[in-house]
């Protein structure tokens, strides 16, 4: 076991001199023992509740919640050679498992821990804390890959980010080249050395990670969710790695929420549940299990064909609508049509429209983020999936309004090359957006996407062609006006000291208005201070136009002030509860719904979001997925950038290949 | 092998020194400053600085600094000359003879001329006894990778407990460089201080706005990355070697050698 691989033979020597390897002694024992394991973390959420942002809903949960445990009483064996993965919610503890292995806990995550542990022959009782295995005597055994290709680099450049480990070490120089290269060829990324690692794809960030991980020739190799932020060529690339290291015997562990990319490759799945092991399955039984078994659990899909049947549909759709035939036709009928579109497209796939019985029963039931985003726009409308529209036809929003009537769309582009000046360029064929329309925008890492959304935002000029808004030439700085982006690091979106105030800031001379008290049932119109403050004014007048027609559907009706509004929004996005809180103490999903909140309130008809489901397990991606027709139910233009096939084919109404549009 | 360089990469044609002579290139620059050698001297030293530059290949950024140095030269020896003949006296640049032309502006072109000639000559001297170190730290700058010169730290013996700063501040400069753009475009989607001017108007709440969202982000960085060092072994004990080969040849001790003979001689007040 000490050589996984006779390619790597000659070096293998040195390294494997200096470490114990005990697990050589006999090929059939256990290479991973975790018995009778339990662990908590000891940080609060701003610690180590935010290592993984977008698991992070969890994590917050775990800290409000002392008692819970992030591990309770695990056991599991891992057999030198297997290809392990461990499956589960977000927050299951799939994560903690993989932090056992590496050693991360309890090197650096400290909690209390209990069971015994062994990896690679190391190990002991955790609760004696004395006997701590120090990780750095797992740095030759076993490699690490984490989630976020951004900051999982030490160095800036790639060569040196692979020879780091054996620098370490303290081999020779001479050896450390010589390894690099062996690595390199074998995993075929010579094309990536000597770069600088911030110009790499998320792709080659992540393969170049995984080859980082091997340099030692580790007998372990221990993934968490790598493919978070990967696109469906560059998940490829991974699952020819992970074969290659599974042809060489090195065993593997992969914490994932994306289960299709290596069904192939896995030997056994092991799914979690609230820290505890709630079920081990050999490939053969995993596979047979049913879709909504897999649903049940909030597991993703292990076969996606269904999924990119639904998808082809729909990207079928978008060949037609840039010359504006169809959906002219289609569009004044057409706010209950994204939901039927979905319907139509999907129940010809055998098995698919399961999950969608599925969308609609959590969409109502554990998606409250969703089934109360119609109150604020129209009480009446209950249910986000089916506009309300047509049931209330003197249905306010404006947008909504010119789009039923003049059928302009928000957003249209002719001719447009986006790029920067000399080093990316692109042409987009014609693109339209309308009002209440969820279109996704899909396409390989590097296809343009972020640049298409930058220009279509107004962040950057376009190189060409023009772009149209309510069928006007638009600026950039009026595109900014209209747009928004929800960028897929939140972070950077939030900057007020609470909630409340978050969503006030840039309305203007709102400063007042913030420490109005809220539940104050009618105070007196300040009309002034609602229609200067331009943005808001907009929202404001709609639900002056609401108030008669549904007196007593909500306890806000009347609008008072900026900051009543405010709160009616935040409760409608279930954030009320947080309103005093400071943004950065929310979890991953509570800031993303923060940051398309503060987008409402500024009056936002096109609203871009970038990879939002990015590390998410199945409910919370129903969630956004609810939450992105809560916003086109409002009349907004939703545009998702996403790799996210099931995302995709569940919730957009069509999609936009970057990619097919190349030939086209 | 590895020769990305820390700032840009860029064309690596060209002949190179060995970090450790970059750096005593550096310390040479500080102690032309900080003995306040003689503008010939300089003059001579400057122009030693720039041909390791020119000899690296980077002919545009040696091309600058030369053309920005000996204007600035000759500004000052303008400035002199104006001085010297307009006001009467006082050494070129001095304060004092600077002020008394500006108490004397009533006096006719001369004076004045003379004023403007102290005013350049006071600029003049000050940006040009900067250029030296300039000149050396963005030859040391643009042509050391990072693994060259953590090796170069290591093989001085250099503690670990410097070199790993060092290292992380050199990785932590483009992700602030990226996250400030990221920044600046979510507040200007918020209407958040947006506009060139906006920075200006509302220093103090824009820098807020930048920095907090800075810190944080750098926060949750700093933790991935000491995840990722750990189980990469950063935390082992002993030797820690380097993949980039490091060796000082001729040439260095040479440029090491012919940099220190004009320097030693204008202190020595010989030149």
């Amino acid at each position: 076991m000490s050589e996984p691989s006779s390619t790597m033979s000659p070096r293998s020597g040195e390294t494997s001199g200096t470490i114990p390897s005990r697990a050589a002694s006999s090929p059939s024992a256990p290479i991973i023992t975790i018995s009778d394991t339990s662990f908590q973390y000891t940080h609060d959420d701003t610690g180590v509740g935010a290592a993984n942002p977008t698991v992070a809903d969890f994590a917050s949960g775990n800290a409000t919640s002392p008692a819970d445990l992030a591990l309770s009483h695990v056991n599991l064996v891992i057999r030198p050679g297997e290809t392990v993965m461990l499956c589960g919610q977000s927050g299951c503890g799939k994560t903690t498992v993989t932090r056992l292995v590496n050693g991360l806990i309890p090197n650096f995550f400290h909690g209390p821990l209990t069971g015994t542990q062994f990896v690679c022959g190391l190990g002991g009782d955790g609760a004696n804390g004395a006997e701590n295995v120090p990780i750095e005597s797992l740095v030759p055994l076993v490699g690490s890959v984490f989630q976020n290709p951004k900051t999982q680099y030490f160095n800036a450049d790639t060569t040196s980010e692979l020879a780091f480990p054996c620098e370490n070490i303290g081999m020779p120089s001479a050896d450390i080249r010589a390894r690099v290269a062996e690595v390199a060829r074998r995993f075929g990324i010579e094309h990536l050395l000597d770069r600088s690692v911030f110009t790499l794809s998320g792709g080659e960030k992540q393969r170049l990670a995984v080859a980082a991980a091997t340099m030692l020739h580790p007998q372990v190799i221990v993934m968490d969710e790598p493919t978070s932020n990967l696109d469906a060529t560059a998940m490829r690339d991974l699952h020819n790695m992970v074969a290659e290291l599974k042809r060489d015997g090195v065993t593997v562990v992969i914490a994932e929420h994306r289960l299709a990319w290596c069904a192939d490759l896995i030997d056994r799945y092991v799914r979690f549940d609230g820290g505890a092991v709630a079920g081990e399955y050999t490939a053969a039984e995993f596979g047979k299990l049913l879709a909504e078994q897999l649903e049940a659990w909030g597991l993703r899909a292990i076969d996606l064909a269904p999924y990119r049947a639904a998808l082809q549909a729909k990207t079928g759709v978008a060949g037609i609508v840039p010359d504006g035939g169809e959906m002219a036709e289609r569009t004044p009928v057409g706010h209950p049509l994204p939901a039927h579109d979905l319907n139509d497209g999907l129940p010809s796939e055998q098995g698919t429209s399961q999950p969608l019985a599925i969308a609609k029963t959590e969409t109502s039931s554990d998606m409250p983020a969703a089934s109360s985003v119609g109150p604020v726009i129209d009480s009446a409308g209950r249910h986000p999936s089916v506009a309300s529209v047509l049931a209330d036809p003197s249905e306010p929003q404006t947008e909504c309004q010119s789009f039923v009537i003049g059928n302009v769309p928000i957003i249209a582009t002719h001719d447009l090359t986006v790029g920067y000046r000399r080093a990316f360029r692109r042409d987009i064929a014609d693109i339209t957006l309308y009002g209440s329309e969820i279109v996704g925008l899909m396409g390989r890492n590097g296809a343009g996407k972020s640049t298409l959304v930058r220009t279509l935002c107004g962040l950057q000029r376009p190189l060409a062609g023009r772009i149209l808004l309510h069928d006007a030439p638009a600026r950039p700085t009026a595109l900014t006006r209209a747009g928004f982006l929800v960028m897929q690091d939140v972070n950077y979106q939030l900057f007020a000291d609470s909630v409340r105030e978050e969503l006030l800031l840039g309305l203007g001379d709102a400063d007042d208005v913030i420490r109005q008290p809220v539940d104050v049932p009618i105070a007196p119109l300040n009309a002034a201070q609602s229609s200067s403050s331009g943005a808001a004014s907009h929202g404001m007048s709609v639900r002056d136009g609401n108030t008669d027609v549904q007196p007593s559907a909500t306890p806000y009706l009347h609008p008072a002030t900026l900051g009543e509004q405010a709160d009616r929004v935040l409760e409608s996005l279930d954030l009320l509860p947080f309103a005093e809180r400071h943004p950065m103490s929310l979890s991953g999903g509570q800031k993303q719904r923060l940051a398309i909140v503060s987008a409402i309130m500024c009056g936002k008809e096109l609203i871009v979001l970038d990879e939002p489901t990015s590390g998410l397990d199945r409910a919370h991606m129903m969630q956004v997925g609810a939450l992105l027709r809560g916003l086109a139910d409002r009349g907004k233009a939703v545009l998702v950038v996403t790799h996210d096939e099931e995302l995709a084919a569940l919730w957009c109404d069509r999609i936009i290949d970057l990619d097919r549009e190349v030939g086209a | 092998m590895t020769d990305v360089p820390v700032g840009r990469s860029g064309p690596r044609a060209g002949l190179r020194l060995d970090p450790r002579a970059k750096l005593y290139l550096l310390l040479l620059a500080n102690l032309l400053l900080f003995f306040h050698v003689d503008t010939r001297g300089e003059a001579i030293m400057v122009a030693l600085f720039l041909l390791p530059l020119f000899a690296a290949g980077r002919w545009r950024n040696g091309l600058r600094l030369a053309v920005l140095y000996f204007a600035l030269l000759g500004l000052g020896l303008w400035s002199d000359a104006v001085t010297l003949d307009g006001a009467g006296g006082g050494s070129g640049g001095s304060l004092i003879s600077m002020m008394d032309g500006g108490a004397n502006v009533g006096d006719g072109t001369a004076a004045a001329w003379a004023t403007v000639g102290h005013v350049a000559g006071l600029l003049s001297v000050g940006i040009r006894m900067m250029m030296p170190c300039l000149i050396t730290g963005a030859y040391a700058f643009t042509t050391t990778s990072i693994s060259e010169f953590v090796c170069a730290m290591r093989r001085m013996r250099v503690p670990e407990m410097i070199v790993i700063p060092c290292m992380v501040v050199i990785r932590f400069f483009p992700t602030i460089a990226h996250d400030y753009r990221q920044i600046r475009n979510a507040m200007a989607l918020r209407g958040i201080a947006a506009g060139r001017f906006a920075l200006v108007r509302h220093p103090v709440q824009s820098l807020e706005f930048i920095i907090v969202p800075l810190l944080m982000n750098a926060t949750f960085v700093s933790r991935d990355l000491s995840v990722a060092a750990l189980t990469k072994g950063l935390g082992i004990a002993g030797e820690h070697t380097c993949m980039t080969v490091i060796r000082m040849r001729w040439f260095d001790w040479a440029t090491m050698a012919v940099c220190t003979a004009p320097m030693a001689l204008a202190i020595g007040g010989v030149l």
